[in-house]
C-alpha cells in the first residue's frame, strides 16, 4: 500500500526551525561553559568554541540568527493577520496554538491512557504539549533576548535602570538558559524525536511532510476535520527528495547526540553542586 | 623550586633602613675600589649564576629554614632550562637585571657562596614608591590589627612556580595567581565574585586586562575598605573605577553588585529573621526592600521554582509518554496498526 503524504510545515516554518537549531546550539555551546565554570568539561568546551573573546562573538552572532528567525516568524504571523485576515483562527479554534478547553480533556485522557485504562487520546492539529513547547519557546526567546541585550549593553540600559538590574538580568539569563537547554535536549527531544515510533528523528520539521498513517495515529481529529471540510486534497504533496531526507537525518542525529551528551554533563554537574 | 616558592617568607626589615644605607655606601665604595683594582668582580653576569645552578654536581638540594615560621624543608636550587626561560620572560628577566641586584649579599662573591642568603629587599633601592602606598593602606593596617603577618611584596608578586618569576602587571597568569591569592583569605568574596560575569570569565581562564580582577577595582597598592569614601570602590571613586572599562559609566551604572549573595545562606537567614521579627522590628523589612541583594535572591528563588516545576511535570510526562508508547508498540496498538 502506497501511503499518501501531507504537508505539515511550510518552507518558512522549516527554515525558521533550521535557524533556531543552528543558533540555539551556538548559544548553548558558547554560553553554558560560563554557567558551569567550575567543571573541567566547561573549560574544554569554552576553549573548543574559541575561548575569550571569540566564543562571545559566536554567542552574539547566534543571538542575531535567533532574532532573524523571530522576525521571520512574526512577519509570517503579521501576514496571516493583516493580509489573510486569520486573526480569529490564530487565537482560537483547532488551528490555534492557544490552549483550548479540549486540551484540558486531552490531558485527562492522556493520564487514563498512560495508566493503561484507555486508548491514546485523539489529538487535533496541535497536541497540548506542542502548544506548551511553542509558547515556552516564545516566552524563553523574549526573556533571553531582553536580558541578553541588557548584558550586551549594560551602560546603555543603566541610563534608565539601576546597575543591579543588570545583575538580575544575568541571573535570569543564566537560569532561563539552563531551563531552555535542558528542556529542549530532554523534553522536546523525547516528545518529538526519541519516541519509539519516531526514532531517531521526526523528519516532518525538515521535509515538512507527514504520512497518512502518522497523521491518523497522531492527530486523527485533524485528518477528519480536513476530510469533512473537503480540503484534505489541498494538503497532498509529492514525496521528499531522498537526498534531502538523508541530509536532514545526517544533520539532526549528531545534534541530538550532542544535546543529550551536554545534558548529561549539565545535569550531573547540577547534582554534584547540590551534594 | 616549588617548595621554595611556597615556604620562603621574608619580611620587610624597614627598621634596618639606616643600617642598610651604611652597608650600601660601604659596599659601593668597596665595589669602586675593587673594580678600579682589577675589574674581575664586575664579570658577575647572570650566566655565571645560571651555569652553576644548572650543574647537578655543583648545585643540589639544600635544607632551608623559613625565617618567619622556622619551618625546616628541603628544596632544590637546580634550575631547568624551562625555569631559566620563565624567569627571562618575567618582570625581572630583562637584560638590565642581574641576579645580584636582588641577592645583593652575593655582590663580589666568586665561585661558591654561602648556602643561606639574606631575604631579598624589594623596597629600599627600587620599589619604595608602591611600598609606601601599600604600607599606608588600610589593608596592611587591618592585618596588623588582627595580629596577622602583613603580606610582603613577594606574597602577591609571585610566579606560578617560583617567587623568583615576578609576573608583569598585564600577565594573565599573574592576574590569575592574584585572584587566587586574594581569595585564599577572602573566600566568601571570591565565591560571590565567581558567580558574577567577571568572575565567571576569569574562572574559565580569561584573565586578560579587559576583565576585572580583584586589584582592578579594589586598588593595587592603596587598598582601602569599601566603606571608605576615598576607596577605589568607595562612593567618591566608584564611577571612575567602573569607567576604566565601561564607557558610559554613571552613578546609576555603578549600583552594580559585583558580589551577589544569592548563593549565600546568611542572606536567606537574614531575610527569614526579618520576616520572623516583623512585629518587633518592622524597619528590618524596609531595609531589606531597599537592598538590591534581596531582589537578586528573589530572582534566583523564582527561577529555581520554575526549573523545579517544569522538570517535575514535563520531565515526568515525557518519560511516562515514552514508556506508554513502547508498551503500545509491543502490544500492537502503536503507530503500525493504521497500516493494515
Amino acid at each position: 500500500m502506497k501511503s499518501e503524504l501531507y504537508i505539515r510545515f511550510t518552507p518558512l516554518h522549516r527554515f525558521n526551525h533550521f535557524l533556531i537549531i543552528i543558533s540555539f546550539f551556538g548559544l548553548v555551546l558558547t554560553g553554558m561553559p560560563l554557567a558551569f565554570k567550575d567543571y573541567a568539561w566547561a573549560h574544554c568546551l569554552y576553549q573548543l568554541m574559541g575561548g575569550y573573546p571569540i566564543a562571545g562573538y559566536i554567542h552574539r552572532i547566534c543571538a542575531g540568527l535567533t532574532f532573524l528567525a523571530c522576525f521571520l516568524h512574526f512577519a509570517q504571523l503579521s501576514y496571516a493577520v493583516v493580509i489573510k485576515k486569520q486573526l480569529k483562527e490564530l487565537l482560537w479554534g483547532p488551528d490555534s496554538v492557544v490552549p483550548q478547553p479540549k486540551d484540558l480533556l486531552d490531558v485527562l485522557g492522556e493520564i487514563i491512557w498512560i495508566i493503561g485504562f484507555g486508548p491514546r487520546p485523539r489529538f487535533e492539529r496541535w497536541i497540548w504539549w506542542e502548544k506548551m513547547e511553542y509558547l515556552s519557546l516564545i516566552w524563553g526567546t523574549l526573556v533571553m533576548g531582553l536580558t541578553g541585550f541588557m548584558l550586551w549593553f549594560p551602560a546603555n540600559f543603566s541610563a534608565f535602570l539601576p546597575g543591579w538590574a543588570i545583575d538580575l538580568a544575568l541571573i535570569v539569563h543564566r537560569y532561563e538558559a539552563i531551563l531552555a537547554a535542558v528542556f529542549v535536549f530532554t523534553i522536546h527531544f523525547i516528545h518529538t524525536h526519541l519516541l519509539p515510533e519516531k526514532l531517531p528523528v521526526d523528519e516532518a520539521m525538515f521535509t515538512g511532510r507527514i504520512t497518512e498513517e502518522e497523521m491518523l495515529h497522531e492527530r486523527p481529529l485533524y485528518y477528519e476535520r480536513l476530510q469533512s471540510e473537503g480540503t484534505l486534497g489541498n494538503f497532498k504533496i509529492s514525496p521528499p527528495n531522498p537526498m534531502f531526507s538523508f541530509l536532514s537525518k545526517m544533520f539532526a542525529v549528531p545534534l541530538l547526540l550532542i544535546g543529550l551528551f551536554l545534558t548529561g554533563l549539565m545535569v550531573s554537574s547540577l547534582i554534584l553542586e547540590f551534594i | 623550586m616549588s617548595l621554595w616558592a611556597y615556604h620562603y617568607k621574608p619580611k620587610f626589615k624597614l627598621h634596618n633602613r639606616p643600617l642598610i644605607g651604611v652597608l650600601i655606601i660601604s659596599l659601593f665604595i668597596s665595589t669602586v675600589l675593587l673594580s678600579a683594582s682589577g675589574g674581575f668582580v664586575l664579570a658577575q653576569k647572570n650566566s655565571d649564576c645560571i651555569k652553576c645552578h644548572q650543574d647537578p654536581e655543583k648545585c643540589g638540594p639544600k635544607v632551608k629554614i623559613d625565617p618567619v615560621s622556622g619551618e625546616i624543608f628541603i628544596t632544590s636550587m637546580l634550575l631547568s632550562d624551562e625555569d631559566v626561560n620563565t624567569f627571562k620572560a618575567s618582570g625581572h628577566g630583562g637584560e638590565d637585571f642581574f641576579c645580584i641586584d636582588c641577592h645583593a649579599d652575593l655582590e663580589g662573591v666568586e665561585g661558591d657562596h654561602e648556602p643561606n642568603l639574606k631575604p631579598v629587599d624589594c623596597i629600599t633601592f627600587c620599589h619604595d614608591d608602591p611600598a609606601a602606598d601599600y604600607l599606608d593602606g588600610s589593608h596592611i593596617k587591618a592585618m596588623r590589627d588582627k595580629d596577622k603577618d602583613p603580606l610582603t611584596c613577594k606574597d602577591c608578586h609571585t610566579g606560578e612556580k617560583s617567587r623568583r618569576d615576578t609576573p608583569r602587571a598585564e600577565n594573565p597568569v599573574g592576574r590569575h595567581i592574584m585572584i587566587e591569592k586574594c581569595g585564599s583569605c577572602h573566600e566568601p568574596h571570591l565565591n560571590s565574585y565567581r558567580i558574577n560575569l567577571h568572575g565567571q570569565l576569569t574562572a574559565l581562564g580569561c584573565t586578560g586586562t579587559d576583565i576585572a580582577s580583584c586589584p582592578d577595582c579594589h586598588g593595587k597598592h592603596i587598598i582601602l575598605n569599601s566603606t571608605d569614601p576615598d576607596s577605589s570602590v568607595g562612593e567618591n571613586n566608584i564611577v571612575e573605577t567602573c569607567g576604566k572599562c565601561h564607557g558610559g559609566s554613571s552613578p546609576r551604572f555603578a549600583k552594580h553588585i559585583e558580589h551577589p549573595q544569592f548563593k549565600n545562606l546568611e542572606q536567606y537567614k537574614s531575610i527569614f529573621l526579618a520576616f520572623k521579627n516583623i512585629n518587633t522590628e518592622p524597619q528590618a523589612i524596609g531595609k531589606l526592600a531597599r537592598d538590591p541583594q534581596t531582589y537578586l535572591v528573589l530572582g534566583f528563588v523564582v527561577y529555581m521554582a520554575i526549573l523545579g516545576m517544569t522538570f517535575s511535570t514535563f520531565g515526568l510526562h515525557s518519560l511516562l509518554i515514552w514508556f506508554r508508547t513502547i508498551l503500545d508498540e509491543l502490544m500492537g496498538k502503536g503507530s503500525k496498526k493504521h497500516e493494515e
